[in-house]
């Protein structure tokens, strides 16, 4: 009986004595921001408020630590150089786990309680569809950076706009890569069975079929797994050509250090984007990644303006290389700032017009919301090929801008010592 | 005693007004996630707490529930709407297929059946991508801007699927359950069907589940067979609804579904932004401690202990429990 009060009794001081912690530690700026947010509502006030959903914890974590810090850097830049018109620009982060169900709630509460101008964010493709949807409904303006399943821009929503290509123009500069270097007969498309994984792979196999490349395998696998020698086995059995993967961080790592156990030597192995270049699939593949090649949208010798700039900072900052998730929520934070800027006044239609008439450049590369084939309010991105070379990934593909020469063909048995 | 059935008249008065007060679209949003958790928290009570077959698989009837609304609009073009009618009677019939395998069953290997019947469905609805659209999900876009007929429509969920247990639990039907809980073998050789009754203790119970399901696809706009049918965030989030409200008690889920969501929405924005950050990374955590807890101190839930968490501030001395638990 008494112990079981004393239990009670030391969570609740425990429970006190966390949130005063946590209190006296941030209490002015936190009381300060309060504050400032009531006055949101009224543009009167001196700062604009933007709410921006990311997976913060979950499985796509990574994806989003990538990305807040970005948005944090380029928060931090824009408010030195004077905010918007003098007004203070804050970032309100909200945690969507990668659920679509959590996503929503978070949007909800930003509209509605936090009451902020505009959105921003949106990782995973069904997350960033799921609020896109309560975005539209709401009628309030929506600039998604990395959420590319094709369905999303192509449902005429007229405050949805959307800095990456869809997830179908990824493999653009791949396709190219194919035809002119490799030159393959047949293909395996490897895929997570998710919103991005099944429309990327879909329109790859389209893509193969086009140009005559016969897809011997095509199979999902679910994401999170520990043993894919299963699936690679059957690889191997049909000896394909080219790898086409698209995974996420864990299972992309895996995929490749498990062919190299089973020495599945194809003439290339190609990812998808995604997991593939981020830094650590080099550290948790070792010489098992080199040599993998992957689209991408983005890299930092690119000819962008401030591209260079923002990856030296990035690492200098947050110690440890960036890759294109960053750099896409990085440009999209100039472009918030930038089209709030421009708007006649915060009222959501205002917004929508100023972001609608966006044409500018950033470290992502033009940008400017078009209409074309089925989509609206999608921005035209072109795509790079990168490869693992020695432990670095540099830009191979197209070689006009090239960081490095691409390394082709190679020769597995020599790389990987048996 | 008193106070209780005071605070049974008090609760759905006050969830009757809360629109009226409450004018945030965010936190009605709160209360009819709330609600629609009570319905499936219940029905899965109504198996697993009234009748002893713990189910770890009620993903199934949710998701059945979403996919009857989502495929109707995504096929044939209708309202999903119709789906209210189609998702309950859907789920009913799938649950007695399910019970009809599974029942020969008993205790935790009839759990483990669940488990596996949930991935299968899972994995079925993410295969046949043609069919069901598979992990590019199902979109659609709300029929109401307003909150209040989806609140309202939860709530009458809830009440009637509270009230239906409460109904067949003072039934004869109620008695036949709790007989099979406390001992199957001695209630068949009174000559009570153990499997005709837990058929239709899971019937009941997949028909409400359903009907939640078809709400969540109307309500929530989106569903993909990652979310309906997560062993995580249904399943199992079902069985902890029960278990912190109390298990084997008629108001422990409808207590427990609020105390889950409640807690899930506060850690996940940080107590409403006064708190650090680092307070939403950790929900996932407090969860954990919530549960633990609540087995450790009060395994018969909120509502199961409600005794013991007064007697501690009045000091009377504890009584001895005549609640008896199941799980």
């Amino acid at each position: 009986m008494k112990r079981l009060l004393t239990m009670t009794l030391a969570c609740a001081v425990g429970l006190a004595m966390l949130s005063f912690l946590g209190c006296s530690s941030e209490q002015k700026t936190e009381k300060a921001e309060k504050a400032e947010k009531a006055v949101v509502a009224a543009p009167a006030g001196d700062t604009v408020t933007v709410g921006i959903i990311l997976p913060l914890s979950g499985g796509q974590a990574k994806f989003g630590e990538v990305e807040k810090k970005s948005f944090d850097m380029a928060l931090d830049e824009i408010n030195t150089a004077g905010g918007i018109n003098g007004k203070k620009l804050v970032f309100m982060y909200e945690d969507d786990t990668g659920r679509p169900d959590v996503g929503r709630s978070a949007a909800e509460k930003l509209i509605n309680k936090d009451k902020v101008v505009m959105l921003g964010g949106g990782y995973s493709s069904s997350v960033t569809f799921a609020v896109a949807g309560v975005a539209q409904q709401n009628r309030l303006p929506f600039l998604i950076n990395t959420g590319s399943a094709d369905k999303i821009t192509e449902q005429g929503w007229e405050y949805i706009f959307r800095l990456n290509p869809p997830a179908s123009e990824y493999p653009k500069a791949v396709e190219s890569f194919l035809t002119e270097v490799v030159k393959p007969k047949s293909a395996a498309i490897l895929f997570e069975n998710s919103n991005f994984g099944t429309s990327s792979s879909k329109e790859f196999n389209e893509t193969c079929q086009r140009l005559g490349i016969e897809v011997v395998l095509l199979e999902g696998y679910e994401h999170g797994g520990v043993d894919f020698k299963p699936l690679l086995v059957k690889v191997k059995e049909k000896n394909p050509d080219i790898v086409y993967m698209v995974s996420y961080l864990m299972d992309a790592s895996l995929l490749m250090k498990q062919s190299k156990e089973l020495q599945i030597m194809p003439k290339a192995f190609i990812g998808g984007g995604a997991g593939f270049t981020l830094p650590e699939f080099i550290e948790n593949t070792g010489s098992a990644g080199n040599a993998v090649f992957s689209a991408t949208l983005w890299y930092q010798t690119l000819p962008y303006p401030g591209a260079k700039e923002y990856y030296d900072k990035f690492v200098k900052l947050y110690d440890g290389p960036t890759e294109y998730h960053g750099a896409e929520a990085y440009a999209a934070a100039f472009v918030i700032a930038d089209t709030l800027k421009r708007a006649k006044s915060f009222s959501a239609e205002d917004i929508r017009q100023a972001l609608a008439e966006t044409d500018m450049t950033t470290v992502f590369g033009p940008v400017k919301f078009k209409a074309y084939d089925t989509k609206t309010n999608q921005n035209d991105v072109a795509t790079y090929m990168v490869q693992w070379i020695d432990g670095n990934l540099e830009l191979v593909w197209p070689e006009t801008h090239a960081s490095k020469k691409y390394m082709y063909p190679i020769d597995w048995a020599a790389m990987w010592g048996k | 005693m008193k106070n209780r059935s005071w605070a049974q008249l008090i609760a759905p008065l006050i969830l009757l007004a809360f629109p009226l007060f409450v004018d945030s679209d965010y936190y009605r949003h709160v209360v009819i996630m709330a609600l629609m958790w009570v319905v499936i928290g219940s029905s899965w009570n109504l198996l697993a707490g009234f009748t002893g077959q713990v189910s770890f698989g009620h993903a199934i009837f949710f998701g059945i529930g979403a996919y009857s609304a989502g495929l109707l609009k995504m096929h044939l073009g209708l309202s999903p709407w119709w789906g209210m009618l189609l998702g309950g009677p859907m789920a009913m019939a799938i649950g007695f297929v399910i019970g009809w395998i599974c029942f020969r069953l008993r205790g935790p290997y009839f759990a483990l059946a669940t488990i596996a019947v949930g991935e299968i469905f899972h994995l079925l609805f993410k295969y046949f991508n043609n069919f069901t659209g598979g992990m590019e999900g199902i979109l659609i876009i709300q029929t109401f801007r307003s909150k209040l007929p989806y609140y309202f429509l939860a709530l009458g969920l809830a009440g009637a699927c509270v009230l239906t247990i409460i109904l067949v639990m003072r039934s004869k039907w109620g008695y036949y359950f709790i007989s099979i809980r406390e001992d199957q073998d001695a209630a068949e050789s009174m000559g009570i069907s153990a499997f005709r009754y837990k058929s239709l203790s899971l019937m009941i119970s997949s028909f409400f589940t359903g009907l939640a399901g078809a709400f969540y696809m109307n309500y929530m706009a989106f569903i993909d067979p990652e979310v309906v049918y997560s062993l995580h965030y249904i399943s199992i989030m079902a069985i902890l609804v029960g278990i912190i409200g109390g298990v084997g008690t008629i108001w422990g889920p409808a207590v427990g579904a609020f105390i889950m969501v409640l807690v899930q929405e506060t850690f996940r924005s940080s107590i409403f932004g006064l708190a650090p950050d680092w307070v939403s990374e950790a929900h996932a955590l407090v969860f954990g401690v919530l549960v633990m807890f609540v087995i450790l101190f009060m395994a018969n839930g909120v509502v199961g202990d409600w005794k013991k968490i007064t007697h501690l501030f009045t000091g009377k001395k504890q009584a001895p429990s005549t609640n008896g638990s199941a799980a």
